[in-house]
C-alpha cells in the first residue's frame, strides 16, 4: 500500500514538472503569423517575440547590396507598410508585389527576418483599386 | 475495340473493394459462429484480394510506363520525357497513387498472415480484422480518390510528378520503407484486436506476431532516417529534421513502437503490462491513421502535405472507428486484461522496460502537442501560429538524455530484482565511462551541455555494451577454452535477438551522437562567390572555377563548379546547381555535399545562373558528425535484420502454438 502511495506521488510530481516545463517551452516558442497592420495593432504584444510576417513586396522599394548579401524591402497588405531587411539574396520567383513570408523579429521598426519564403500562389490577385481584402490576402499566404 | 487501361484498374480497384468486405463479414461471422467453412473461405479471399490489388498495382505502373494519358492519375502526374525510374515511382508520388500502394501492400501482408501464420484462434479474427482496414482502403480508392478514371480527351503530355520528388533517387525508397513499417504494424493490431475479442489476453498474440513487429519497427525506422536523408540531399538548407507536422506524426507512431517494441518483452517473461501493451499497439495504429488524416487533409501546412479532398475527412472518421471501436473493446474486456501480477523492485529489467516507456510516451504525447497545438489555438483565437523547433528541442531533449541513460542499464539489470552487488559495480563503471567520454569532449572543446551530455552517455552506453559482452562471453571461454572471436561468433549465432538489441542500441548511440554535434555545432553561411574568385569558410577556401550548363531529356542542371581547398590541398570539386524539369519555370536548388566522417560541406545555390551571371550566392553549411546519422541508420537496420534472421525453430520450439492454446482453453 505504502509502495503505491510512493508511486502515486512519484507520478503526479514527474506530471507536474512535465506539465509546467511544455507550457514554458509553448510559451516561448509560439510564432504567430501577422500582417503589417495586424502587427501595427497590437505591436506592444509581439514585443522581442519572433513572428512570421506575411505580405506583399511594395513595389519599387526591393533594393539589393550584392557585397553584403543584404536585401532590402518593404512588405505591405496595403494598410500598413514596413521596411525589412533580410541578409541573402533574393530567393527564386522574388518580385515586386508578390507574396512573401518572413520570419524573424523587430528591431528599432526595421523587421529584420532571417528566413524569407515567397509564396507564388495564384489565388489572390491584387484589385485595381488598391483595396485589399486583408483576409483573402492572408488565407493566399499561410 | 481495345479494353482501356483505366477501365481495367477502376474494376480491379471495385473488385478488390468487394473481395475484402466479403472476406472481413465471412471471417467475422465464421470466426464467431465457429464455422470452419466460412473461416476458410474468408482466409482464401484474403488471397484473392492481394491477385487483385496487383492486377490494379501492374495496371497502374503500364499506364505510367506507357504514357497512356486517358487515364485520369497518369495525366495529372506523369510526363513522357521523365526517365523510367520515375515512371515507376510516380506510383506513390502523389496522393491517389500513395494510397494505391498502400491499400497492395496491406493486402499484401493480410495474404501473407493467411497463408503463412501459425494456426492458432486468434487467426481467423486477425484476418477478419485486417480485411476490415483493407476494405477502408480500397473503398477511398475505389469511391473516393479513384486514380483510374478514364479521361475522354487525354492529353498528349503530363506535367510530370512534383519536382522535389523526382529529385532524389530517395523518393523511390523512403515512402515505401514507411508504408512497409505502417502496414507490418498492422499485424500485431489485428492480433491485439483478436485476442481482445476472443478473451485471450495471453502473450499468445505478441509471441505470434513477434517478427512482423519487430519488421514494421525495422521499416519504420528506417524510413524515418531515409526520409531524414532525402531532407539533407534535397531541400537546399543542410539540415535533416525541421520538426515538420509531416515529420512528426510518422514519428509518433515510432515513439509508441518503440515503447511496444520493449514493453511485450515484459508481458512474454513476466506476464505484467497486458493492458499497457494492448493500449500500445492500438495506440500506435492509432496514430498512423491520424498522421494520414493530417498530412492528406491540408490541415497542417506543411512543406510536404499532400493538399486537401474527400480522403483528409474519410481518414478522420475511420480514425475517430478505430479509437472507438478498438478502445471501446478494450474497456469492455478490462476484466479480462487487467494485471494481477506487481512489481517486485523498481531497480529490475521489467522496471527499466516501464521506465523507458513512460519516457516514450511523454515523447509521443510532446510531439502531438507541438504538432496539433496551431489548430487548437486557431480553433479557439483564430490567430495563426506555428510551434516552432525551440518547442520541440527545450521538451524532447532532457526525455531523448533519459532515454539514453535508461538504454544503458536496462539490458544489465536481471528480471525481478537486481541484485546490489553486481548493480553498484556495473554503475561504477558505466560513471566512468560517462565521466572520462564527457571530459575528454570538454578537454577537446566541446562546452555545450547536450553534446557534451551525448558524448558522456555513449560512453556510458558503450561500456554498458561491454559489459554486456562480457558477461556473456567470459563465462563461456571458460568452459569452451576456446578463442574469444569463436564464443562470439557462436553467441552471435544462438542469440540473434540480443545480439541484435546490441548492434540496435549501438547504433542509436551512433545517431545520437551524430544528432548532437550536427545540430549543435552547425555553422551556417551565406557566402558570395565572384566566378573566378574565392572566399575563405571555416578553414577551406572556396573557389568558383566556372559556370555549366548541363541539359538531359528530363532535366536542365545549371550551377557553379566550386573548386574545395584545405589550406594548399586540393580536396574536391563539387558542383552546386539548380534543376529545372521540362514543364516547370521553378528552379529546384540541388545541393553539392562532400561527406567526411568528421563533417560534411554542404553547398547551396541561392541565387540564379544565367549565362553572364557574374557571381553567386551560395549557402554554405557545415555540419559536424553529421553522417554518422545516415551510418547509425544502417547499422539500426542490420541489427533489426541480424534479429529477425536465422531459423524460426527456436522461437517455435518456445511457443508451441497448439500446446499455448490448449492451455489458454
Amino acid at each position: 500500500m505504502r509502495k503505491k502511495l510512493l508511486y502515486g506521488a512519484l507520478g503526479v510530481v514527474v506530471l507536474a514538472a512535465a506539465g509546467l516545463m511544455i507550457a514554458r517551452a509553448l510559451q516561448t516558442s509560439l510564432v504567430y503569423f501577422v500582417l503589417p497592420s495586424e502587427y501595427a495593432r497590437d505591436a506592444a504584444s509581439f514585443d522581442g517575440r519572433r513572428i512570421r510576417l506575411a505580405g506583399l513586396v511594395e513595389p519599387g522599394s526591393v533594393s539589393f547590396d550584392d557585397a553584403q548579401l543584404q536585401l532590402t524591402f518593404n512588405v505591405t497588405d496595403a494598410i500598413k507598410t514596413y521596411p525589412v531587411t533580410y541578409k541573402g539574396a533574393p530567393p527564386d520567383l522574388f518580385q515586386e508585389n508578390g507574396g512573401v513570408v518572413i520570419e524573424g523579429q523587430f528591431h528599432e521598426g526595421v523587421f529584420v527576418g532571417d528566413n524569407l519564403l515567397v509564396k507564388h500562389s495564384n489565388d489572390y490577385h491584387p484589385p485595381d483599386d488598391g483595396q485589399v481584402d486583408v483576409e483573402a490576402l492572408k488565407e493566399s499566404l499561410r | 475495340m481495345q479494353l482501356e487501361l483505366g477501365v481495367v484498374g477502376s474494376a480491379a480497384a471495385f473488385l478488390a473493394f468487394a473481395v475484402a468486405l466479403y472476406g472481413a463479414v465471412a471471417g467475422v461471422l465464421g470466426a464467431s459462429r465457429r464455422d470452419p467453412r466460412l473461416v476458410t473461405s474468408a482466409r482464401l479471399s484474403a488471397v484473392a484480394g492481394f491477385l487483385v490489388a496487383t492486377v490494379a498495382i501492374v495496371v497502374m505502373e503500364s499506364a505510367l510506363l506507357t504514357d497512356d494519358f486517358s487515364v485520369s492519375y497518369v495525366a495529372q502526374h506523369s510526363r513522357i520525357s521523365s526517365p523510367v525510374w520515375v515512371k515507376v515511382v510516380t506510383l506513390w508520388a502523389a496522393l491517389e497513387g500513395s494510397i494505391l500502394l498502400w491499400a497492395w501492400l496491406l493486402s499484401g501482408y493480410t495474404a501473407l498472415v493467411a497463408a503463412v501464420a501459425a494456426l492458432s484462434p486468434l487467426r481467423p479474427w486477425a484476418i477478419a480484422v485486417m480485411q476490415g482496414v483493407q476494405t477502408f482502403f480500397f473503398f477511398v480508392l475505389a469511391f473516393l480518390a479513384n486514380p483510374f478514371k478514364v479521361l475522354p480527351n487525354p492529353p498528349l503530355d503530363g506535367p510530370g510528378p512534383n519536382e522535389l520528388l523526382q529529385n532524389h533517387w530517395m523518393m523511390a525508397v523512403h515512402p515505401v520503407l514507411m508504408y512497409l513499417g505502417f502496414v507490418g504494424l498492422t499485424v500485431p493490431f489485428a492480433y491485439a484486436m483478436a485476442a481482445l475479442i476472443t478473451r485471450r489476453p495471453g502473450a499468445e498474440w505478441m509471441v505470434l506476431t513477434r517478427r512482423w513487429t519487430l519488421a514494421g519497427w525495422g521499416f519504420l525506422s528506417a524510413a524515418i532516417v531515409a526520409g531524414g536523408w532525402w531532407s539533407y540531399e534535397v531541400l537546399g538548407w543542410g539540415g535533416y529534421w525541421a520538426w515538420d507536422p509531416v515529420e512528426n506524426v510518422s514519428l509518433m507512431p515510432w515513439l509508441t513502437a518503440t515503447a511496444f517494441v520493449h514493453s511485450v518483452q515484459v508481458q512474454e517473461r513476466r506476464h505484467m503490462l497486458k493492458p499497457w501493451n494492448v493500449a500500445l499497439i492500438l495506440t500506435t495504429f492509432a496514430l498512423s491513421v491520424l498522421g494520414t488524416f493530417l498530412t492528406r487533409s491540408g490541415v497542417v501546412s506543411s512543406v510536404h502535405a499532400f493538399g486537401s479532398g474527400p480522403v483528409g475527412p474519410a481518414f478522420l472518421a475511420f480514425f475517430v472507428i478505430v479509437v472507438l471501436v478498438s478502445f471501446g473493446l478494450l474497456a469492455a474486456r478490462w476484466e479480462d486484461v487487467k494485471d494481477r501480477a506487481e512489481l517486485d523492485s523498481l531497480v529490475s529489467r521489467e522496471g527499466a522496460m516501464l521506465g523507458v516507456n513512460v519516457l516514450f510516451l511523454a515523447l509521443a504525447f510532446a510531439v502531438l502537442l507541438g504538432t496539433l497545438f496551431p489548430l487548437v489555438v486557431e480553433a479557439i483565437s483564430g490567430d495563426r501560429v506555428t510551434v516552432g523547433p525551440p518547442f520541440f528541442d527545450q521538451v524532447t531533449l532532457p526525455i531523448w538524455m533519459l532515454v539514453l541513460l535508461l538504454m544503458g542499464i536496462g539490458p544489465l539489470l536481471p528480471w525481478r530484482k537486481a541484485e546490489e552487488q553486481s548493480l553498484r559495480s556495473n554503475l561504477a563503471w558505466m560513471l566512468a565511462g560517462l565521466v572520462v567520454a564527457g571530459g575528454l569532449a570538454w578537454a577537446l572543446g566541446v562546452r555545450k551541455l547536450y553534446p557534451a551530455l551525448t558524448v558522456g552517455l555513449a560512453g556510458y552506453n558503450v561500456v554498458s555494451l561491454g559489459l554486456l559482452l562480457a558477461g556473456a562471453l567470459v563465462p563461456r571461454m571458460r568452459l569452451a577454452k576456446r578463442p574469444a572471436l569463436q564464443v562470439l561468433r557462436s553467441y552471435a549465432h544462438e542469440n540473434r535477438r540480443r545480439v541484435g538489441s546490441m548492434v540496435v542500441h549501438f547504433a542509436v548511440v551512433v545517431i545520437a551522437v551524430g544528432v548532437a554535434f550536427s545540430a549543435g555545432y552547425r555553422v551556417d553561411e551565406q557566402v558570395r562567390l565572384d566566378i573566378g574568385g574565392s572566399a575563405e569558410f571555416e578553414g577551406y577556401t572556396l573557389t568558383a572555377t566556372e559556370l555549366f550548363v548541363d541539359p538531359t531529356a528530363a532535366r536542365v542542371s545549371a550551377g557553379v563548379l566550386v573548386e574545395v581547398r584545405s589550406g594548399d590541398r586540393f580536396v574536391t570539386t563539387l558542383r552546386p546547381r539548380i534543376n529545372v524539369f521540362p514543364g516547370s519555370n521553378r528552379g529546384i536548388p540541388t545541393p553539392a555535399v562532400l561527406y567526411r566522417p568528421s563533417h560534411d560541406l554542404y553547398l547551396s545555390l541561392n541565387s540564379n545562373v544565367a549565362p553572364g551571371t557574374t557571381f553567386v550566392v551560395l549557402r554554405v553549411v557545415k555540419s559536424p558528425l553529421v553522417t554518422w546519422i545516415w551510418v547509425g541508420g544502417a547499422l539500426l537496420a542490420l541489427g533489426t535484420a541480424y534479429a529477425l534472421g536465422g531459423s524460426t525453430r527456436r522461437v517455435a520450439a518456445r511457443v508451441s502454438v497448439p500446446a499455448a492454446a490448449a492451455r489458454e482453453a
